[in-house]
């Protein structure tokens, strides 16, 4: 007679087993990947004491970027944020706002607060896009351009905005966030220092709810005053700083986030833009790209620069969080899905051997792991196999460990950026970096296990943000509290 | 020996909680460490820089040590460093001078030229920086030999250092260190080498043709951007360099200069195999204001590239009347895209809102005019303008003719 209770306990105690490597590994990697960082950084600091930002302002041959912002239904926010970009602190630019067919009065607040005109503009449609009803121009502001086109999604007025993008170099920027008056001379400077080699560059995110913010810019650097976002931003400052810089040292990042990215017009046009099916177009775009330049052969960067600064809004409940994450995950599913010959293939160097396994085994995966080990547990102490001291041991060391990684990233921040200048702040962050893991990451893991159910059964939402607007800094003429329901597209997640 | 699993995982732990516990004690006291300092150096500051700022500013030639309490502390030392080199960035000629002759009597030139010496990167193109912004003379021959620096950020500040202290002498390792690979070293010598004006024009002329073809093209930008005309022949024969980037950016030199010598040189270029170069020669044909180019610049309005055909545009609205008429006449061309590019090129130039506004002119030869200009355009399909006036104009009289011939042209008939 088969003895089910032996074999579910060896089942039960071979997984335990595997779980301990695993976790080893997975922990193993992080340190790595926060070494690698503390290095980079504290170079990246010494580099940027001589920032020539003056000169790549004034300079002729300083590359011109146009500016794309996807739009729907912004009508609250867009008018603050093209106000905000306009003013950035760069040479020569053009900002393109494409009207992604919104049912609400976007395009006529534009169109009335700049006095725009409809022009006869002609430009090449190098991607296939849904049709443009009309562009608009101002004949007082030159650089701002107005695309009005039918609803076809993000990725769809990105490739919009490129084919009407007069200049080699474009950078996407969501319409609910702020990019910094800086971010643009930043950002390009990898372009300036690696013309030939450089691809592209992201920026990094960082929190708004909690600061103030005037005439578009955010004058007020504060957290939030509620727990949920204090994790986003220690969350962020992990996924950024001990994450995307250790990447982008090994040559292997492989997400530039939507909210803020420059890229090289030419190269992305060659792999055909951004995918209007893609559920994260801005992971599928840099996956495209490098499957593309390996097979072609190419030398190439695709690097995070760490002080150009977009600030965005993140969810502050649950409900929308976890819409969010769903999509994310499940682009993440979707990309790695579509790209899967990139694994262990030599052709794509450190991307196939590191970079997309990690990707496999440690972000899609270990979410089932992690929930797997939850049920695992009661399964065990039933079954009479768990060594309940061992487990103990186990819980608190994954716990300190989680905490090790967050308060890890605050020092990063601590020596390098320092964006949160009180002690306060400095408490905050810590508390968040400790709470974070009593519930916070257990409940991202069971996102991303119901997301990734949701891929299987082909459920497609794209995971509406709810945004509350940011906390407006009282001041003359300063406009009504910015709101607006937008899409996110930035991906912490290492 | 061995380690039970539940040793090692206890030993693990212990390691990481030590780990942790040394990371957070590091956070707050680099924190405590960085603001304490900032406080001190403030106040300290506060104490000092009125003395700098009445060395400054005297007229007298006592020496800075005179107006300092020596000797000075190291913290001191590096305060006082700070408020002359700020001080520095503001001030032009005789008290200019006067800091570079405090940072010698301080020691402070002498200690920065040894720190071009410092193992570390950062801490030589930190000291480069410095004696840049000191303006110290003696710095010049310790500077020349760090452009040889295996660090590209420190030659690329020691040739800035060289390029504000402004010696003759630096010019020359400037225009070699031209041939950098990099954009963003050209860049910053192209603004040092600007910056250095006529004084860095022979040197550019002499080191040319022994550059490589970047490098040209960045001397070639120099040039045209310190507008110079003795770069004139230079520019004549780089036209009809091999390289497509040389040729281009001579063009482009050739619209700063604009030289109307060189139109013939220009006209040809319009006909280069390279867009770039057509491109160029189209924007600087435009600055030249050479009226003896507006056939060809049409003929460049059909141009496969949309830039050129962009430039030639914009070269022939900046022509004048003669211009104007040239683009007017191009939406009768055969190409399409020539046909578009003119009636964007009229509208940008408020041209279509001219002819709009005649519609309802008391001269009748001027109605006739403008009607047969919109009826074109609307032929054409484009429309946009025309659409937004119908409905916009401020004279009911224009807006009711133009509703008329809008109704009554087929859009896209030609």
């Amino acid at each position: 007679m088969i003895d089910w209770r032996a074999i579910l306990s060896d089942l039960v105690l071979g997984f335990n087993d595997w779980v301990l490597w695993y976790f080893g590994a997975l922990n193993s990697f992080y340190v790595i990947l926060f070494l690698v960082s503390l290095y980079e950084v504290l170079r990246f600091v010494k580099r940027t004491f001589f920032s020539d930002y003056e000169q790549i302002l004034k300079s002729e041959m300083t590359w011109p970027i146009s500016i794309i912002v996807p739009a729907h239904n912004e009508a609250r926010t867009i008018v603050e944020t093209i106000h905000s970009l306009l003013g950035v602190n760069y040479g020569e630019f053009e900002v393109i706002v494409v009207n992604d067919g919104s049912t609400d009065d976007t395009l006529q607040k534009v169109v009335r607060t700049f006095d725009l005109k409809r022009t006869d503009r002609v430009y090449r449609r190098t991607l296939e896009t849904s049709d443009v009803r009309g562009i608009y121009a101002s004949l007082e502001m030159p650089n701002l351009v107005v695309v009005d086109k039918v609803r076809g999604g993000k990725a769809d007025s990105l490739n919009t905005g490129i084919n009407v993008s007069r200049y080699p170099l474009y950078c996407s920027v969501d319409a609910d966030s702020i990019i910094e008056d800086n971010a643009l001379l930043r950002v390009v400077k990898p372009f300036m220092e690696h013309p030939e080699e450089m691809v592209a560059a992201g920026g990094i995110v960082r929190i708004a709810n909690g600061c103030k913010v005037r005439d578009g810019r955010v004058v007020d650097i504060g957290l939030p005053n509620r727990m949920l976002p204090i994790f986003q931003v220690v969350e962020y400052l992990r996924a950024f700083l001990s994450g995307r810089i250790g990447w982008s040292t090994m040559r292997s990042l492989l997400i530039i986030s939507g909210a803020f990215g420059l890229y090289r017009k030419a190269d992305v046009v060659a792999v055909g833009g951004y995918d209007r099916f893609s559920q994260t177009e801005d992971l599928e775009l840099v996956l495209k790209l490098h499957d593309h330049l390996r097979r072609q052969k190419r030398r190439y960067r695709i690097v995070f620069v760490p002080d150009p600064v977009c600030w965005t809004e993140v969810p502050s409940t649950f409900r929308v969080l976890a819409r969010q994450r769903n999509r994310w995950h499940r682009g993440l599913v979707q990309s790695l899905w579509r790209h899967r010959r990139m694994m262990f293939n030599p052709k794509y160097g450190v991307i196939g051997w590191v970079a997309m396994p990690y990707f496999v085994l440690f972000e899609l995966f270990g979410p089932f792991v992690e929930v797997l080990g939850y049920i695992t547990i009661p399964l065990a102490y039933m079954l009479g196999v768990l060594n309940f001291d061992f487990f103990l041991l186990f819980l608190i060391f994954s716990i300190i460990f989680g905490i090790f990684l967050s308060i890890a990233a605050v020092l990063l921040e601590e020596i390098s950026f320092r964006r949160y200048p009180g002690w306060q702040h400095l408490a905050m962050l810590v508390l968040g970096g400790v709470l974070e893991n009593f519930g916070f990451r257990q409940v991202l893991s069971l996102f991303k296990v119901k997301a990734f159910w949701d891929y299987l059964w082909r459920r497609k939402s794209w995971g509406r943000m709810e945004r509350e607007g940011f906390r407006q800094a009282p001041a003359a003429g300063a406009g009504a509290a910015g709101a607006g329901a937008a899409n996110a597209g930035v991906r912490p997640s290492r | 020996m061995t380690y039970s699993d539940r040793e090692i995982l206890v030993l693990t732990i212990a390691v990481t909680v030590g780990v942790l516990a040394l990371i957070t004690l590091a956070i707050v006291l680099n924190k405590a460490w960085r603001e304490a300092r900032e406080a001190f150096d403030r106040r300290r500051r506060a104490a000092l820089e009125p003395e700098v700022f009445r060395y400054a500013g005297a007229a007298e030639a006592r020496s800075i040590r005179e107006y300092l309490p020596l000797p000075l502390t190291p913290r001191d030392r590096a305060i006082v460093e700070a408020i002359l080199l700020d001080v520095a960035g503001l001030l032009k000629g005789a008290s200019r001078e006067r800091i570079a002759t405090a940072c010698e009597a301080l020691g402070l030139a002498a200690e920065a030229i040894d720190g071009l010496g410092a193992r570390r990167w950062w801490r030589r193109a930190e000291a480069a920086e410095k004696l840049g912004v000191m303006g110290s003379k003696q710095a010049v021959e310790p500077l020349v030999a760090a452009l040889k620096d295996p660090s590209d950020e420190v030659r690329m500040r020691a040739a800035r250092a060289l390029g504000r202290i402004r010696g003759r002498t630096s010019i020359r390792p400037l225009v070699q260190a031209l041939s950098d690979p990099s954009r963003w070293s050209a860049i910053r010598l192209a603004e040092i080498l600007i910056g250095a004006g006529d004084d860095a024009v022979d040197e550019l002329l002499q080191a040319f043709d022994g550059l490589p073809a970047h490098a040209r093209v960045s001397a070639l930008d120099v040039l045209g951007r310190i507008r110079t005309p003795r770069a004139a022949d230079l520019l004549r024969r780089s036209i009809r360099d091999p390289d497509a980037d040389v040729r281009a950016r001579a063009a482009h030199a050739m619209g700063l200069l604009a030289d109307p010598g060189f139109a013939g040189a220009l006209m040809g270029a319009l006909a280069d195999e390279a867009w770039a170069v057509r491109a160029m020669a189209a924007k600087a044909i435009g600055r030249l204001g050479a009226q003896a180019a507006i056939p060809v610049l049409a003929e460049r309005m059909s141009d496969r590239e949309w830039w050129v055909r962009s430039n030639a545009g914009d070269a022939l609205r900046a022509l004048g009347p003669a211009g104007r008429e040239a683009l007017i006449r191009t939406l009768d061309a055969a190409d399409t895209y020539a046909r578009h590019q003119a009636v964007a090129q009229l509208e940008e130039g408020g041209i279509i809102d001219e002819y709009v506004a005649d519609l309802a002119s008391a001269d009748a030869a001027r109605r006739v005019a403008a009607i047969a200009f919109v009826e074109k355009v609307i032929a054409l399909g484009r429309v946009d303008r025309l659409s937004h006036q119908a409905v916009e104009h401020t004279q009911e009289g224009v807006r009711r003719k133009l509703l008329e011939i809008l109704k009554a042209v087929p859009e896209g008939a030609s």
